[in-house]
């Protein structure tokens, strides 16, 4: 297991928001978070990455204790995240946004380097190049960032997180608020990525989900409802009866 | 290299425009030293986005501990250097010091928790009379020389006598001008190699997305802490400079007044750029020299400059000049592009 999680919690006062989360992604594995809204899957998630300290429970990355570690610190170990609303700097261009990841990943999370330019490092640049051909970036990598269209954005966020070095690949909806078309497109980019690497998933899109997901984990009110391959959930009735109201069978992609 | 010898080429004409104004001999070299100092304060406020309120803490205690040192530590030796390295290596140790504290607060909190720090240095220092002299301050301290190889320099030394028409002579120079000037042009250089490494390429990223970066890897809080170290370091040098060349340091280096040149200073030049902190410090401390004298309202005269440059100058002097250079080389580019275009007959 890369990625583990035990009796894992996070309350807000007398609010939990997640609660008792067992959790296991085999290396390699791509697994989708699902659930309805307000089911805990974002707090889950920044307590992965190290956004939201844990209340209880314990989070375990190759076997190691990273409960306590920051978000940055987890980032050097290979926990990368990109966010629900695209996470960039708007005023770089594509190619610098990577660029200041990959510098991350190649000098650590605090080096005094007063007088050497980042210029000097040629795998840099390299990295750089490989995640923003890997999401397929390369025509706008020169463009001001915050001057990209919403799906080039999610993308370069998505390409950000791959320019760390990740081991394990957190996405917090990556086709939200896209095309139909830009949608496929993210679609089949994520596929790609997840043959090479550990991919964590949360979506509300059903298509996607059932589509290109090994495995699934249902979340409701904070807890884990089901897990199963997508056959299993589409078939499971708690995870209909919990959808219900908000989801119809065919929605499920049934 | 052109920025260096620009530099160099203003620095060796700077003093000679003031000449024409009597009774200012040393204030160039004042406006040189301090400049050091915005330039510390600029490079935290321009590449950090942290407004500090109590800059002068660093100022007085470079000054301070560099008096001290001769006066407790090498009264029969008093060296230059070992003054002003322990002046610059305190300042840098308390900035070290209130950064841990201060670096994780952002805006109003930050300007006024180093506020509070630095009135509370302004309190010690004003209370430990034994060490500090009180409000009036340490003078007639030993004349500090600069031992160089098999040299024993005298900065009080003024330069060859040579006439120079209009500008006076040569000698109305001391060698303390071309000392401090050495210092400046080396604190611009290296502040100019500072922002453009991967230092400044980091805090830069910081002060655009601090969440992002620090989910990139990058620990926002110890580059800050550093920023603030190397711009407490840089304001120390200055004081501790000041201090010898005046040959007296007294409580006003630690005071709020002092804490708040910087800002007005660094303002007025224009935050963020290389030249506006010195371009600010020269304007307002020579206005200052000049009117004060005269005026009994400067401060008045000040306040108003500051709010003028605030509202029709927000870049500052220096920041809006650039923005207008930058502006008219991109309208050249864009006529240029066009012309080539209706001449070739190409796509438009």
């Amino acid at each position: 297991m890369i990625l583990e999680t035990k009796g894992l919690g996070k309350s807000f006062g007398r609010f939990a928001a997640n609660a008792d989360i067992d959790f296991s992604v085999a290396q390699g594995e791509l697994r989708a978070v699902i659930g309805p809204n307000g089911a805990g899957k974002t707090t889950f998630f920044n307590m992965l990455s190290g956004t939201t300290e844990a209340t209880s429970g314990t989070i375990f990355f190759k076997g190691n204790d990273v409960t306590k570690l920051s978000g940055t610190r987890r980032v050097h170990i290979g926990i990368a995240k990109a966010f629900q609303t695209a996470n960039i700097y708007p005023e770089q261009t594509v190619r610098q946004n990577c660029r200041l990841a990959a510098l991350a990943h190649k000098q650590g999370a605090f080096a005094l380097e007063i007088v050497r330019r980042s210029e000097r490092l040629a795998d840099v640049d390299t990295l750089a190049e490989r995640a923003i051909e890997q999401l397929e970036l390369t025509n706008v990598a020169d463009v001001r960032s915050g001057d990209l269209a919403h799906g080039d954005k999610k993308r370069l966020d998505i390409a950000i997180a791959l320019a760390t070095q990740p081991e394990i690949l957190l996405l917090d909806e990556p086709v939200a608020g896209m095309s139909r078309d830009e949608a496929r497109k993210t679609e089949a980019l994520v596929r790609k990525l997840a043959s090479s690497m550990t991919v964590l998933i949360i979506e509300h899109d059903m298509d996607l989900i059932m589509g290109i997901s090994d495995s699934i984990t249902v979340l409701e009110s904070g807890r884990v409802l089901a897990n199963g391959t997508p056959a299993e959930i589409r078939a499971n009735q708690r995870v209909q009866d919990a959808y219900l109201g908000g989801h119809s069978e065919a929605e499920m992609g049934a | 290299m052109r920025v260096a010898l620009l530099t160099l080429i203003g620095l060796a004409l700077f003093p000679f425009f003031f000449h024409a104004i009597d009774g200012y001999a040393g204030l160039a070299t004042q406006i040189v030293i301090v400049s050091i100092a915005s330039i510390g304060f600029n490079f935290l406020l321009g590449y950090t986005g942290l407004l500090s309120y109590g800059h002068a803490m660093f100022y007085g205690s470079g000054g301070y501990v560099a008096a001290l040192m001769l006066i407790r530590v090498m009264p029969q030796h008093p060296n230059l250097w070992l003054a002003v390295i322990g002046g610059t290596l305190a300042a840098t140790a308390l900035a070290l010091l209130v950064g841990a504290l201060a670096v994780r607060l952002y805006g109003i909190y930050f300007a006024l928790l180093t506020l509070a720090f630095a009135q509370m240095i302004f309190f010690v220092v004003e209370q430990s009379q034994d060490w500090t002299n009180g409000d009036d301050g340490l003078q007639n301290f030993p004349t500090a020389l600069l031992p160089v190889g098999p040299y024993t320099i005298d900065l009080g030394t003024p330069l060859p006598a040579l006439a120079l028409g209009p500008f006076g002579n040569l000698s109305d120079i001391k060698l303390w001008y071309v000392f401090a000037a050495v210092a400046l042009l080396g604190v611009i250089l290296g502040m100019r190699a500072l922002t453009r490494s991967q230092f400044g390429e980091v805090l830069t990223a910081i002060r655009e997305n601090e969440e992002r970066s620090s989910l990139i890897g990058f620990n926002a809080a110890a580059y800050r802490l550093a920023a603030f170290a190397i711009s407490g370091a840089l304001t120390g040098l200055s004081g501790a400079l000041r201090a010898l060349y005046d040959g007296t340091v007294a409580v006003d280096a630690v005071g709020i007044d002092r804490s708040g040149s910087f800002v007005i200073y660094t303002i007025v030049g224009g935050v963020q750029t290389l030249f506006g902190p010195v371009i600010g410090t020269g304007l307002i401390m020579y206005l200052e020299a000049v009117l004060s004298a005269q005026i009994s309202y400067w401060r008045l005269i000040e306040g108003v400059i500051f709010v003028a440059v605030i509202i029709f100058l927000p870049a500052g002097i220096v920041g809006t000049l650039t923005r207008k250079a930058a502006e008219r080389a991109r309208q050249r580019r864009a006529l240029l592009a066009e012309s080539l275009r209706a001449r070739t007959g190409g796509p438009t």
